[in-house]
């Protein structure tokens, strides 16, 4: 099994800061919200540092990533 | 004293947040504030109020507006003299109202905004580039955004120097002072906007770029928003956008201006001024009277708090927290988790206008510093920051011309 991105809908109150930080990986919906609010992605090996830098972007905690292998 | 304020033993503050001080000494109470313990009972007002002054705690405590709600926006002055919406509003209800507006402010719209705010904003600089000098605060931090603000409801930027007047008398009652010149403004300011409803109740606009036009037929979960509401709505959404962007404007402009090395780099190399404008929110919030009411009885971090207590959620004093930001009184654009400031707040009531606001902050400073990279500040008289929410009162500025 592989890394796993997941955006708490909870937590998340759209800051935008980890599609600013990871603009090649995460992206904005019309009402500024990441589009991955409320679901998770699986990430490749290659984008675990965009994934780990939208992490540590958030202020309100609201992204984990799962890393397996 | 509350008895369970006694039962806690946390130390009093008496410092009183309301009143204009010398620019920057409101920065140095919170951080005494702060260092004197995590939490404190703070007796400087008619209702004196429970301060959490650490970043841990203070984001914890804005993501549970369950127990401390919105009905309560500034510790320092609990009865609002002025409806916001939907900040009043706690969720469901506020998230509702969110819904329809986050879409008018989030980075997509301000995308589409970006063309009318950089001509504007080049437009009001080269005018005063050829003076030599300004008065910062009245001349450019506040003539900015209040046509962005005018922009972004589709209304005429011919309005903003009579707007700007009304809009002082306003910021004016903020600070406690000139209240029935405030009182008056707040009634001519929602006489404007109900006028720019009745225009477009007789010619209906686009509304899916015309924000009135929109909210005339915008429903909360099946209810359509009352004609005074809307009008709350606008009025809120110039109270918050104006003085803010202005007083940002204003910290920034006084910080760079003693600081020739960085403004030379960040002219040298203008895709830094959207990492610097975060790192000088961080270093100069404004709003830092944030308050909630209790509305249970509950124990936070050890301390007994009671349902009706007030609440001061430190967002200034969270981002000068050394156990959250290392060196914290420092400009560091390098450092680390740099956008997890407070100055926009978190949680459900983030703020709406904090895309805009980075837009404008980004574009202003860019555009500005191509055209007046060095200037000064013109003065050696003290300069003073208002009290309650904070905003530098003047910044004269010259430059070689």
């Amino acid at each position: 099994m592989g890394s796993e991105l997941f955006v708490d809908a909870a937590k998340c109150t759209g800051h935008g800061r980890c599609y600013s930080t990871s603009p090649g990986l995460l992206s904005d919906d019309e009402e500024g919200f990441v589009t991955l609010r409320g679901s998770s992605m699986a990430i490749e090996d290659e984008q675990l540092a965009d994934a780990e830098q939208a992490v540590a972007a958030c202020p309100e905690r609201a992204i984990s990533l799962t890393r397996s292998r | 004293m509350t008895e369970a304020m006694k039962a806690s033993g946390c130390p009093v503050s008496h410092t009183d947040y309301r009143v204009e001080r010398p620019i920057f000494e409101t920065y140095e109470l919170l951080n005494a504030d702060r260092e004197a313990g995590p939490l404190l009972w703070n007796d400087s007002t008619r209702r004196p109020f429970w301060m959490v002054t650490e970043y841990d705690h203070v984001v914890e405590a804005l993501q549970m507006p369950d127990v401390f709600g919105n009905e309560v926006l500034s510790a320092l002055a609990p009865k609002h003299a002025l409806d916001l919406l939907p900040n009043y509003l706690n969720p469901p209800e506020h998230t509702t109202m969110r819904k329809v507006l986050n879409r008018w402010f989030s980075p997509a719209a301000v995308r589409r905004l970006e063309p009318q705010v950089l001509s504007h904003c080049v437009e009001l600089i080269e005018e005063l580039a050829p003076k030599g000098g300004c008065d910062l605060v009245a001349e450019f931090a506040i003539r900015f955004p209040t046509d962005m603000f005018l922009a972004t409801l589709d209304l005429p930027l011919t309005d903003g120097e009579e707007f700007l007047y009304w809009v002082e008398k306003i910021f004016k009652g903020f600070a406690g002072k000139e209240p029935e010149e405030s009182a008056r403004a707040v009634e001519w300011i929602r006489g404007y906007f109900d006028r720019a409803i009745a225009d477009r109740e007789r010619a209906p606009r686009d509304t899916e770029t015309d924000f009135i036009s929109r909210m005339l037929v915008s429903d909360l979960d099946g209810t359509p928003i009352s004609r005074e509401d809307i009008i709350t709505i606008c009025l809120t959404l110039m109270t918050a956008g104006l003085d803010t962007t202005r007083s940002a404007l204003g910290y920034i402009f006084h910080h760079l201006s003693r600081d020739p090395d960085l403004r030379h780099r960040l002219t040298a190399d203008p895709s830094l001024w959207p990492i610097a404008v975060e790192e000088l929110i961080r270093l100069y919030p404004l709003v830092f009277q944030e308050g909630r009411l209790v509305k249970q009885d509950i124990v936070f971090h050890g301390l007994p708090m009671k349902k009706g207590d007030i609440l001061w959620l430190g967002l200034a004093s969270a981002n000068h927290d050394p156990k959250k930001f290392a060196d914290p009184r420092a400009f560091d654009i390098e450092r680390d988790h740099i956008n997890h400031h407070l100055a926009f707040g978190a949680g459900p009531h983030r703020c709406l206008g904090m895309h805009l606001a980075r837009h404008e902050l980004v574009i202003a400073l860019t555009e500005w510093h191509k055209r007046i990279p060095d200037y000064e500040i013109a003065t050696e008289e003290q300069l003073y920051e208002r009290g309650a929410q904070l905003s530098i009162n003047k910044l004269p500025l010259r430059w070689e011309i």
